[in-house]
Order: structure tokens, then sequence, then C-alpha cells
């Protein structure tokens, strides 16, 4: 059976048409693009929520959307045990919901951070993903609000469910960083406690073709239709 | 009228003579405003369109030159590419922030105007002495307001410039570039079709910010003065913008409009005037119709810069379906005015007809001047004692100044890679992205060369094509079309203007030898505060292509024990002023030794070799050379921890500028079918090393590679903080 999947788009997304190219190019199935108005949502074994500033970032990143009419319809869908995908304001958007813990704070050094990342997974099990323990993914990251910050419980929830996804590490050469963004424990991505529900700042999507500088961002995919 | 009046509009007594004369009646306060905003530099031209007019704007693959919202270039099948470049610096230095993220909210407006999609943006942005307490402030302010529009509304920002002189302190520049593609049979153009269409207002509602902001553009500043005008900088939202972008695009592709402007520098009265006159008709507008955010009086509606608003002729019977897209995409519409045939501009407002004046005296009899230039008085010669000069030095000379220094610090405050078709991001020799859904690629790089200029006009700014143009052969990108940003100080001064005059000419020959006619561009004059002019600076964008992006090349190193070899001729030592300069040989570098001339004829012969021996596969990385010299590119070049061995005659060598300068790196077994494929096109070429891992080596000299690296990428953030 083709694996079928959708691409959710709020006004100021600005990743959804790369999260649909990604979704065509890699799973070869049926990829559906809805609008935030809707009331439904097809029945499609991925859902992705696309980076971009949705609805400006207007009050704080992710909280306007989380609002939408389409969010009933993605929660019935993550409650189906289907898989949902947040990428950067997508993860942000899960935060606001509810979907996932914790939230995304300001970077570190306060600055918007856009630069190729290193990270590695961090317990296994999650979200289907099937990549070597120590495998290093070279992934692009585009943020402001990239942080991950939780209280000392919640992390020891995380800790406890092995819902830590992906965490951020130095890459092969010099010059790179262990930590880019100040997350607590180096996060780069969670799942929610049964593991279908993902969230991570680094975009898959600008990983995959043979011509981006890397083709780690596959893996995701990949993981999800073997 | 009264003469104060007059003056605050900027226009001269004399200029006010001719309208008074033509109307042979009063103005009213709003036709003054008029008048204001379209005579000024900033939407006329007045100092530069006899000069502009000398450059060549057309060739087989212009589809558009100047004169429109953007130029537009052919691109094979049916794919175009339209690109321009604008400078928002007096805004930006008023309010960095605010000032350079609108600059990057019109330009990106322009090129969706034409019913292209932006693919990419650059920038070049100059300031002054980090030493000087503001530069600091301006710096984080201009990258974070470029990062904060651009980032937002969703495209990539591939590379651009970014220098510090000491000319700047008083006045930063902020070029911004955009490309965009279009498809060839749905380009949209600013001239209405018919008479009776309805015009109709799109976008962001109308406030007070910006009125008088394309004046201010064309003032020159006094310090004092920065405080009073800051009510005068636009204030952007690029969410809207981005819900205006998908809206018009939508628009367009359903062939719902006619034509469309948009409200950029003065407004609703630019716009409006340039729809008329580009279509030789009339318009009538109610301005009690336009969208307000606060109440306004007609004088401030019509002079008003509130960003994200544009200006459409429709067919009536499309009214319906276009108010239902913008709906979708919470986008305030309304009609407020139409087409007429009287080749009047009339602004109504409480039934009153606030302005009523033919097109004719407002664009055709606009002002244009023939000012007064001097050429630049011959340079005594002199030789320079470089005796005294260590390798170690020269080094640490580059590694302490922050023009030779990486950039990733303002490089990563922009997002590169959304729209998932970035290919090469800042930093390398030139910004490439593929056009979606195709295996062509679009390469474009932003220069200028204001040092070369101000010692030689002419050959300074043939040098500045020439550097774009190896910008993009160093990526085996060919060279295709050239934007323009003129950004000088007053006219008033016969050097300065000899300056533009000259440059304009430099870029006139350059550019008929390569082949790549000026389709769009922007001119920014009176750059000067307390008396101190800025270096001129004639920004070049310049935007080439290749048909497969397989055949690129790479500016970074590729594999250990691969040959590094030069091309081209190098700057005599006494002839190469970033040396003297930046080596501090000489402290008053402008006052002697002219520059060398440039030989373009030379410069086309290196470009093809290296065009022909990157199709051939042959390169394995290149980068060309400019200031800093071989040293510089070669620091450019190190990736993935792998640096260089090499061996020169005299070290100074690597740190002299050149002509048709590259460095290129190709595998040892090439050796021979590269070095005899080069003697047979008679071009010269050194050989003068290696790459190697984790070292840097100069005539058998070793040097720390760590410690070199982490200045050289480091120390950026630490001299800026």
């Amino acid at each position: 059976m083709s694996f079928k999947s959708a691409v959710i788009t709020f006004p100021g997304s600005n990743c959804d048409r790369d999260a649909l190219c990604y979704l065509n190019d890699l799973t070869k199935g049926e990829v559906h693009n809805i609008w935030h108005e809707e009331t439904s949502l097809p029945k499609v074994d991925l859902v992705i929520l696309p980076g971009g500033f949705s609805f400006g970032d207007y009050l704080r990143s992710g909280a306007m959307a989380s609002k939408s009419k389409i969010i009933h319809e993605i929660v019935k869908h993550a409650n189906d045990n289907r898989y949902l995908l947040g990428i950067c304001n997508g993860f942000q958007i899960l935060t606001e919901i509810g979907l996932l813990e914790g939230a995304l704070i300001r970077n570190k050094k306060l600055k918007f951070l856009g630069k190729n990342c290193f990270i590695k997974k961090k317990f296994k099990n999650n979200f289907n993903l099937s990549i070597k323990d120590n495998q290093i993914l070279q992934i692009p990251v585009a943020h402001n609000e990239g942080n991950f910050y939780c209280d000392t419980e919640t992390l020891n929830l995380l800790k406890n469910n092995e819902q830590i996804a992906f965490e951020y590490c130095k890459g092969e050469f010099s010059n790179t960083e262990e930590n880019i963004n100040g997350s607590i424990e180096a996060i780069a991505g969670i799942t929610n406690k049964k593991k279908n529900v993902l969230g991570m700042m680094p975009h898959p999507e600008r990983a995959y073709s043979d011509f981006h500088q890397s083709q780690d961002g596959r893996l995701i995919i990949e993981s999800l239709i073997s | 009228m009264n003469e104060d009046l007059i003056l605050q509009h900027g226009l001269t007594l004399d200029e006010f003579k001719v309208i008074r004369k033509y109307l042979n009646r009063d103005l009213s306060i709003e036709e003054l405003g008029i008048f204001s905003a379209m005579w000024n530099e900033h939407c006329c031209y007045k100092t530069s369109k006899k000069w502009l007019k000398k450059l060549p704007t057309d060739n087989e693959i212009v589809i558009q030159g100047p004169g429109e919202n953007a130029g537009v270039i052919d691109l094979q099948d049916n794919d175009g590419i339209a690109f321009k470049i604008e400078s928002h610096n007096h805004p930006s230095y008023i309010e960095p922030f605010n000032g350079s993220a609108t600059g990057v909210g019109g330009i990106l407006r322009d090129i969706f105007t034409m019913g292209a999609r932006p693919i990419a943006t650059l920038d070049s942005i100059r300031f002054g002495l980090i030493e000087t307490e503001k530069t600091k402030y301006l710096l984080n302010g201009v990258v974070n307001g470029i990062g904060h529009y651009g980032n937002c509304i969703g495209i990539p920002n591939i590379g651009g410039e970014c220098e510090f002189e000491s000319t700047y302190d008083f006045n930063n520049l902020v070029n911004a570039m955009a490309v965009g593609h279009v498809q060839k049979d749905k380009i949209f153009y600013s001239k209405p079709k018919s008479i009776g269409g309805l015009i109709v207002y799109i976008g962001s509602k109308t406030g007070k910010d910006g009125i008088h902001g394309a004046s201010m553009a064309s003032d020159v500043f006094s310090e004092e003065d920065e405080d009073e005008k800051r009510p005068s900088v636009q204030v952007g939202d690029p969410f809207m913008e981005k819900l205006l972008m998908e809206g018009c695009l939508e628009l367009m592709s359903s062939g719902l409009i006619e034509s469309m402007q948009d409200m950029g520098a003065a407004g609703i009265t630019s716009s409006s005037v340039e729809m008329a006159s580009k279509g030789n008709v009339g318009v009538c507008i109610n301005l009690d119709k336009v969208p307000l955010r606060q109440p306004l009086s007609a004088y401030e509606i019509l002079l008003s810069e509130s960003q994200e608003r544009m200006l459409a002729v429709i067919d009536k019977k499309n009214n319906h379906k276009v108010r239902e897209i913008l709906q979708k995409w919470q986008i305030d519409y309304e009609v407020i005015g139409e087409i007429t045939d009287t080749k009047r501009v009339v602004f109504e407002s409480n039934n009153k007809k606030v302005v009523d004046l033919p097109v004719e005296i407002i664009v055709d009899d606009a002002p244009e001047y023939d000012r007064e230039f001097y050429i630049p008085r011959k340079r005594k010669n002199k030789d320079f004692d470089f005796s005294k000069i260590k390798l170690e030095d020269m080094i640490n000379n580059l590694l302490t100044n922050l023009n030779y220094l990486d950039k990733s610090w303002v490089f990563d405050q922009y997002d590169s890679t959304v729209m998932g078709d970035t290919i090469r991001e800042p930093g390398q020799s030139s910004g490439i992205v593929k056009i979606h859904g195709t295996q062509k690629v679009i390469g474009a790089s932003t220069d200028c060369n204001p040092l070369y200029i101000r010692i030689n006009p002419y050959e300074g700014m043939k040098y500045t094509v020439a550097e774009s143009y190896r910008n993009l052969i160093a990526c085996n990108i060919n060279p295709l079309a050239i934007t323009n940003n003129l950004n000088f100080a007053s006219p008033l001064d016969p050097n300065i203007m000899g300056e533009l005059v000259l440059s304009i000419h430099g870029l006139k020959t350059a550019a008929i030898k390569f082949n790549t006619p000026i389709v769009s561009g922007n001119v920014s004059l009176y750059n000067q505060t307390n008396e101190i002019p800025i270096k001129p600076t004639p920004v070049i964008g310049m935007v080439g292509s290749n048909m497969d992006l397989n055949k690129i090349n790479t500016n970074k190193f590729c594999e250990i024990g691969n040959k590094i070899l030069i091309l081209g001729k190098q700057l005599t030592k006494n002839f190469s002023p970033y040396l003297l300069q930046d080596q501090k040989i000489t402290f008053n570098i402008c006052e002697f030794n002219d520059l060398e001339v440039l030989d373009l004829d030379f410069e086309k012969k290196i470009a093809n070799c290296v065009l022909e021996l990157s199709d051939l596969k042959c390169i394995m990385s290149c980068n060309d050379i400019s200031r800093g010299g071989i040293f510089s590119a070669l620091l450019k070049m190190q990736y993935k921890d792998m640096g260089f061995k090499v061996k020169v005659p005299d070290p100074i060598d690597l740190f002299c500028e050149y002509s048709a300068g590259y460095v290129i790196e190709i595998r040892s077994k090439d050796f021979e079918e590269v070095t005899s494929f080069l003697t047979k096109k008679g071009a010269e070429y050194l050989e003068i090393g290696e790459v190697i891992k984790e070292g840097i080596e100069i005539n058998s000299k070793k040097f720390d590679y760590f410690d070199i690296m982490n200045k050289y990428r480091n120390d950026f953030e630490k001299i800026i903080s």
C-alpha cells in the first residue's frame, strides 16, 4: 500500500512547498496540501507541520497557529497513532498545542541562526527512526527560537520515557559547536510518550536532494516508509 | 507660494518657477507635495539621467531593461529572471533595523510586481570603522533587519558583501538585491491596458510612516538631523508582505489583473503617476477610499510610504473574484479610482479635486541637470619601500582587519537554505540557486571596489565589473546581465560629479566587452555628512547562469594532495592599492600611483579558459583573487580542515591584487591536460603548491593552522562585540 501524507499550510508558513517536495520525492505516494482553515483531514500516514513564521510569529511562535481550525483534526490524527512531524515552526506549534512537552525560547545568543548543524540520535525507538547509534547527521537549522527548555521534572520524564529523539553534537571537523542554540541538554528534537509525534528544529527537507549539501534528511522519511 | 515652504519640499526656486509657469496658477499644498516627491533625485534621476542614458541596456537576452520595477532576462524555454538592486542608505542610518528591513521588503515587491516569485536576495552593506561607537549599533541593527524581513518571508539570502571604511562613519550603505523567477509569457508590466479599468488598492492600511522618505533620501545629512527625521522611516511587516506576495502571485497567475505597481518611495503618488505615464493615460483616484490606519490629511495620504501596499488595475468584471482571493489571504482591498483618457493625474478628497495635474509636467518636464564635473588630477608615481615588511606581519595585518575575516557572524543570521533550492550559500564567491523543477542554476554576486574608483573612477569601475565577473566565472557561471546601485556623495561637488560620470563610463566599457547589459538600477546621491563624502561606491549586482547544476564549481578545497595553480596577471606591488593600504605601506594611497589599465580582453580570455576547464571537469575548486591577493583567496578556500602548502619567489606576491586572477585546484593526474590546455590558449599559469591536511606552509615556513583558522573564523565576532 502506498504511503500517504499531508502538509498543513498556515498564513506565514514558508517551508510548506519544501516539505511537499520532500514528501513527493521520497514517498512517491499521495501528498496533500491542507489549508489551515480546513475542518477535515484525509486519512494519511504522516502529517507535517512545516517551518516558517505562521501568523508572523506574533504573540509567540506557534501560538496563533495552535488555535487554527485544522488543529482539531491534527490532534485526532495523532491520537489515532499516526505519524505527525513538526519541523522548526511546526515543532513550536506542537508544543503550543500541548502534543509535545517543553517550549522553544530564543537562542542563547539572541540571534537568528541559519547554518548547518550536526545532530545524533539520543534514544532508540523514536518515530520509527532507523539511524545508527553514533551516526552524525548534517542538517541545516534556521530559527530564532530554537532553544528547547523545560523544567527538571519534565526533563526527567522525557529521559525516563526515552522521548529525546535528537541532540546537537560536534561534527567531524573543527569549528563546529556542541550545542548551537543553548537548548537544555542540547536537545534538538523530542517525541510524545507514544513516540508517534516528533518535533525537531533542524530542517530535514533541506537535506535530501542530490544537490543539497547533505542527504541525511532522507533517513527520517525512509524510516517511516520501510 | 511661500519660499520656505518650497525649499522645505526639496525643490529649488528655479524648479518651482518652471512649474508655476507651466500651470499658470498657484499650486495646492498637495500638488507641491507631489512635485517634491517626483522631482527629487530618487524618483527622477535629475543628475544622473544624462549619463545613465549612455549605458548598454539591451542584447539578445534582455526581455525588459531599465524603466520597469525590475529588469528581466531570458533563460531559455519559458524561464525569465527578474532582478534589481536598491538602496536604503539614509533610512538605515536613522533607524538601522527598520531601515534595512524595509529595504529588503521594497526590493522584493519590485520583483513580484513583475509576476516573478523571488528566489534569492543578496546585499551589499558598508559601515564606518568599528572603533566608531555607532558602527556596532548600525551593524547589529542592519544585519538583524535584513535577516528579520528575508527570513520571515522565506526567501534565501545567498550572498553579498560587508565592508568597513572610515568614510562610511556617518553614512552607512545598505543596498539590497533580489532575484526572481518568472514565466516569460506571464510577465506583468506597470502599463495599464484599458481606459475605464478600476484602480485598486491592495495591502496594508496607510499610516503616517515614511512621509517625505524619498526626498529625505536625497538630502545631505547633518548630525543633529537624525532624531528629527526618525518618523520618516517606514516600519516593515514581513508577515504582511508574505501574504501580499502570495495573494498577488495568485491574482497574477489567475489572470485577474492587468497591471501592477508597488507603492514604494513616494507611495501612492509615484505609483499612480508612473501608471499614467507608462500607459499614456490619466488616473482619477478618490483619496477618501484609501484604507487608513489613522486619520490622515489628503497631503499625508499622498506622501505616505507605508509598506506592503500595491496598486493594481483590473477589469470591472473581475472585481468580485479579486476580492475573494484577497480575502483568503486576509489582505485589505479597495477600489479607489479608475483609468481615464485625460492624461491628467487627479486626486479627490471630500468631493474636491485636491490635485489636478497633467502627467506631462510631472514626468516629462522633470528637471534634468548637466552638472559641472572635474576629471581627477593625475597621480604622482612613487616607489614604496617594502623591505621592512615580514610575512608574519602581512598575515597578521589581514587577520586583524575586519574586511578580511570570515563573515559568518553576518550570514548565519540569514536563512540561506529556505525554498530548498540553494546550492551555494553566502561566503562563497557567488551565491547560487536552482530554478525550481529544472537543472538550471542562477548565480549572483554583488561587488564594489571604492578604493580603486577613488583612485581612478574609470579604470576602478572596470575592475569592479571584472570582480563580479570573476566571482561568477570561478563557479562556472556564465555572466549574463547587471543591476547597479550608484552610491555617491553630493553631485554639486564637481569632483564627486566627475567620479560619477567617469565610473558610469567604466561601467559602460566593461559591460559592452562582457556583453552583460545593465537591466535595472538605482541611484543614491548626497551620501555625505558634515562635509565628509563617502568613497564613490557604485555597487554592481551581476547575474549569470549555468544550464546544468552538475557543472558548477565549488570554491572550497576538495582533496588533500591536489595541486594549486594561479591564473591571471599580478598587479605590481607599487600599483596594488589594497596591498599598500591594508599592509600599511602608505597612509595616503589616494595621492599616488594610478591604477594599472585593466585589459578586458585578457579578462575574457582567462575566464573562457576557466569555463572550458570546468566543463572538462578538470577543476576541483576555484576561487577568484581580489582584495588580499592569493593568500586571502586560499584562506577562503579552506574546508574540512584542509590547508595549503605554497612556494613563491617573493612572499609579498601572495598579497598583491590581480587582473583576471583565479586560484584553481586540480588533480595531479590532470596536471598535463590542464597545463597543455593553458599553454595552447596562451594563458600563463603558475604552479604554486598543493592542498594539505591541517596545515599552512609558505616557502617551507610552517604556520599554526588552527591558530590562523581560529582567528579567521572567530575574530570577526570578537572585534564587533
